[in-house]
C-alpha cells in the first residue's frame, strides 16, 4: 500500500511557470504531465490505475484537446471512475470544452482564470475597435500591396472618440474595456443579464439585447458561451443596429449567427467586423476574407507572455488552494450554488 | 472686384460650407496647372491666378507643382499678390518657411485637428507592435491561421514605460490615452510643459528618454533642428528589444540606423504612418513581419478632414477679412505687427 503524496495532473504543457508549479506542490503532491497522444490512451491510462493512478486534482489547458479532445461525457466519467479525481483546474476563462454540469452530477469541481485575462483580452478588443472604425487594417494591406492610400476613402474612417460603444455582458473583460474607451470618452451603454454592481456611472444599462444593438455604433461581446448564448446575436438583433454599425467578437464565435452576420456585410449593413473568435477554429470562413474592411485575429485575445504566465499562475494556485484548503478560489459560476 | 483665394489641393469635404464662408469675399479659383512653370507664370495680368491675395495648399499639390521651398516663394514674392498661405493640415515642412518670412509672406497650419485621430493612430500602433497583432492578421489571411505567432515574444501593455518626444497637443492626447492602462509615461520636450500632468515624468534628454523608455514615440513636427534627430546613437541608446512608433514625419528617423537596428533585433519592431519620401515605402520594411505600417492615415478620418479644412478655410477668410488669420506657424508669430493687409 503506497503512502506516497497525492499526484496532480498536467494536462497541456505549462509555457512558463514551471518554477511556481515546483514551489506550489512542493509537499503536497507530485506532479505528473499528461502524455497520451491520444484519446484512447488517455483514457487506458486512467482505467489500468498505472501512469495516471492517485490523481486528485487536474491542471487543464484546451491545447490538450489538440490530443485527447475535449472534456466531455466520456472523459468525465472517466475520470470520476478512478474514484480520486476532484478538482480540475482550467486554465482559460472560457470553459466550454468542459462539460460542466457532468462534473457536478459526478462530483468534480471545476474552476476556471477570470480576471487572470481581463486585461489583455480587452486590449485586443480595442484594437479591433479602433482598426474597424479607423480602416487600418485596410490602411495596412493597401500600404503592403504598393497603392499606399489611394484604395482608401477617408470618408468612411470614423473617429473612436464620442461613438457609442455597447457591452453585451459587462463582466470582468467587459468592464475592462468599458474603461479603457472611457478615456477617449466614447459613451459606453451595456447589457448583461443583471444589472451590474460594479459599473461606473458613466455606464448605462440598456435593458435588452435588441435595445443594446439599437443604441451601438460598435457592439463589443463579452459573455462565455453557453447554450443559452449561442446566436445570441443572430438577423434580428444584427438588423436592430444601425446601418454601419461594427460588431466586435472576442468571446466565441458560436455566440453570433456567422450567416447573419455576414448577409449584413454583403449588404452594407454592417460595415465591418472585428474577430478574434470563429465557429469552428482554426478554420475560417473564407466569405469573411472577401472584405478587406474585416480585422480578422487568429484567436489571440490573452496571449502574451505576460498574461499566460499569470494565467498558469491562478489554475495551479486554484489547485493548490483545493488540495491545501478543500477550495480552490475561482469555481465556476454553475457550480456554486452546488456548495 | 473681389480678390481672389486659389486652392492648391482640392477642397473635398466642406465644399458647400467654402462656398458660404467666402460668398461676397473672395472669389475662390482652383489650381488648373499642370507643372510649376505654368503655375508660377500664372499669377501676373491676364493670367487664371490674377488677382489672388492668398493660398489653401495640400500637400497633394505637390505632385503637380512641387514643394513650397524658396525657389516657389520667392517667385510667388516677385510676380503675385500672395501674401498668405493657409497649410490644411499640421504639418507644415513643405513650406520654407524662413523664405516666408524674409518676404513677408505669413503661413498657417492647422494645429489641434487632428489631435485626437493621430493619438488614436499611435496608440493603435502601439498595441499592434507589443502583441503582433498586425502580423498575426496577416498570418490569418494568407491561410496559416497563427503561425508564425509566437506569443512569448510579445508583451502587455499595462505597467510597460512610453517615452514621448514632443509633448504637444498630441503627444499629450497619447499620453492621456496610454494612462488609462496604465503605462509609466515619460517625455522630453524644448522645454518642460507647464501643462503636464503629474503623472507625465519629465526627463532632461532625448538620450535619458532613450534610456528609459520600452516604447518611443515622436510628436515633433519635421524642421531643420529635428531633421534625423533619432539616429544610430540614440536608437543604439534604446533597450535591445524596444518599439519605435512614428507619426510625425518620416524624415525625423534616420531610417538607414533603424532599418539596421530591425535587422539585428536590436528594435523587436516599429509602427510607422509616415516615411521619408511618401508615397514610397522602402521595400526593406516589408520585410520585417513584426512591424506595423500605415500609410499616412494616422490623421484621417471624415471628421477630422472637415475640422482640417473648415479650420484652414476659416484662417485665410480671416486674412482676407481683416488682415490676418490664426494659427500663423511659430516661426513667423513675432512677424506679426509687420503690415499684410491689402
Amino acid at each position: 500500500m503506497s503512502s506516497r503524496q497525492p499526484r496532480i495532473l498536467i494536462c497541456g504543457d505549462l509555457v512558463w511557470a514551471h518554477e511556481e508549479a515546483r514551489q506550489l506542490f512542493d509537499g503536497l503532491a507530485d506532479i505528473v504531465v499528461m502524455d497520451s497522444p491520444n484519446r484512447a490512451d488517455f483514457l487506458a491510462g486512467l482505467k489500468t490505475r498505472e501512469r495516471y493512478d492517485g490523481i486528485v486534482g487536474i491542471y487543464r489547458h484546451n491545447i490538450s484537446a489538440d490530443r485527447i479532445g475535449v472534456f466531455d461525457e466520456e472523459i468525465i466519467d472517466a475520470l470520476a471512475e478512478t474514484g480520486t479525481v476532484k478538482w480540475i483546474a482550467h486554465n482559460g476563462a472560457g470553459y466550454d470544452q468542459i462539460d460542466v454540469f457532468r462534473c457536478a452530477k459526478k462530483g468534480i469541481s471545476v474552476s476556471n482564470t477570470p480576471g487572470a485575462v481581463n486585461d489583455a483580452t480587452a486590449t485586443t478588443a480595442l484594437y479591433l475597435v479602433i482598426s474597424c472604425l479607423r480602416n487600418y487594417a485596410w490602411g495596412e494591406q493597401s500600404l503592403r500591396q504598393g497603392t499606399f492610400k489611394s484604395v482608401l476613402n477617408p470618408g468612411r474612417a470614423h473617429d473612436v472618440t464620442g461613438r457609442t460603444l455597447g457591452i453585451l455582458g459587462l463582466g470582468g473583460i467587459g468592464l475592462r474595456l468599458a474603461h479603457l474607451v472611457h478615456a477617449f470618452p466614447m459613451r459606453v451603454v451595456y447589457y448583461s443579464r443583471n444589472r451590474s454592481a460594479n459599473a461606473p456611472e458613466w455606464c448605462e444599462y440598456v435593458d435588452s439585447v435588441e435595445g443594446l444593438c439599437r443604441e451601438s455604433d460598435v457592439l463589443s461581446l463579452h459573455v462565455p458561451l453557453r447554450d443559452e448564448t449561442v446566436h445570441l446575436v443572430g438577423e434580428k438583433e444584427i438588423r436592430a443596429m444601425k446601418k454601419g454599425s461594427i460588431i466586435v467578437n472576442t468571446a466565441r464565435g458560436k455566440v453570433v449567427d456567422e450567416e447573419a452576420m455576414i448577409r449584413a456585410l454583403a449588404d452594407g449593413h454592417l460595415s465591418s467586423v472585428g474577430l478574434d473568435v470563429y465557429p469552428n477554429e482554426p478554420l475560417v470562413n473564407p466569405r469573411l476574407l472577401e472584405f478587406p474592411q474585416n480585422v480578422l485575429l487568429p484567436h489571440m485575445g490573452t496571449e502574451n507572455q505576460d498574461s499566460q504566465r499569470r494565467m498558469e499562475v491562478r489554475a495551479l494556485t486554484n489547485l493548490r488552494d483545493f488540495l491545501r484548503d478543500g477550495q480552490g478560489n475561482d469555481l465556476v459560476p454553475e457550480l456554486r450554488s452546488k456548495l | 472686384m473681389l480678390p481672389r483665394v486659389l486652392l492648391c489641393g482640392e477642397i473635398e469635404h466642406v465644399q458647400d460650407e467654402c462656398k458660404k464662408m467666402f460668398h461676397g469675399i473672395a472669389e475662390v479659383i482652383h489650381l488648373v496647372s499642370e507643372s510649376r512653370s505654368h503655375f508660377l507664370s500664372s499669377f501676373g495680368p491676364g493670367g487664371p491666378y490674377e488677382g489672388t491675395v492668398a493660398l489653401c495648399r495640400r500637400n497633394t499639390s505637390s505632385e503637380v507643382i512641387g514643394k513650397f521651398d524658396a525657389p516657389l516663394i520667392h517667385a510667388l514674392a516677385d510676380t503675385s499678390m500672395v501674401r498668405w498661405i493657409a497649410q490644411s493640415s499640421g504639418g507644415y515642412d513643405e513650406i520654407d518657411v524662413q523664405a516666408c518670412k524674409e518676404r513677408g509672406i505669413l503661413v498657417s497650419n492647422t494645429p489641434r485637428a487632428n489631435e485626437d485621430a493621430t493619438a488614436t493612430a499611435t496608440l493603435y500602433l502601439m498595441l499592434s507592435c507589443l502583441r503582433h497583432f498586425s502580423m498575426a492578421e496577416r498570418s490569418l489571411r494568407s491561410g496559416t491561421w497563427k503561425t508564425p505567432f509566437n506569443a512569448a515574444q510579445t508583451h502587455d501593455v499595462t505597467g510597460r514605460t512610453l517615452g514621448i518626444l514632443g509633448l504637444g497637443g498630441i503627444g499629450l492626447r497619447f499620453a492621456h490615452l496610454a494612462h488609462a492602462f496604465p503605462m509609466r509615461i515619460i517625455y522630453f520636450s524644448r522645454r518642460k510643459a507647464e501643462s503636464a500632468p503629474d503623472w507625465c515624468e519629465y526627463v532632461s534628454s532625448v538620450e535619458e528618454l532613450c534610456k528609459q523608455a520600452d516604447i518611443l514615440s515622436l510628436h515633433v513636427p519635421l524642421n531643420p533642428s529635428t531633421v534625423g534627430m533619432i539616429g544610430e546613437k540614440e536608437i543604439r541608446t534604446l533597450q535591445r528589444g524596444s518599439v519605435l512608433l512614428n507619426t510625425s514625419r518620416g524624415r525625423i528617423v534616420d531610417q538607414e540606423a533603424m532599418i539596421r537596428a530591425l535587422e539585428d533585433g536590436h528594435l523587436s519592431s516599429v509602427g510607422l504612418d509616415v516615411y521619408p519620401d511618401e508615397p514610397r515605402v522602402d521595400p526593406r520594411l516589408l520585410t520585417f513581419p513584426r512591424c506595423t505600417l500605415l500609410p499616412h492615415i494616422a490623421g484621417e478620418s471624415a471628421k477630422a478632414w472637415r475640422t482640417i479644412e473648415l479650420q484652414a478655410l476659416g484662417n485665410l477668410r480671416a486674412f482676407v477679412l481683416g488682415g490676418v488669420g490664426e494659427d500663423i506657424v511659430p516661426e513667423l508669430r513675432t512677424v506679426i505687427g509687420n503690415s499684410t493687409t491689402l
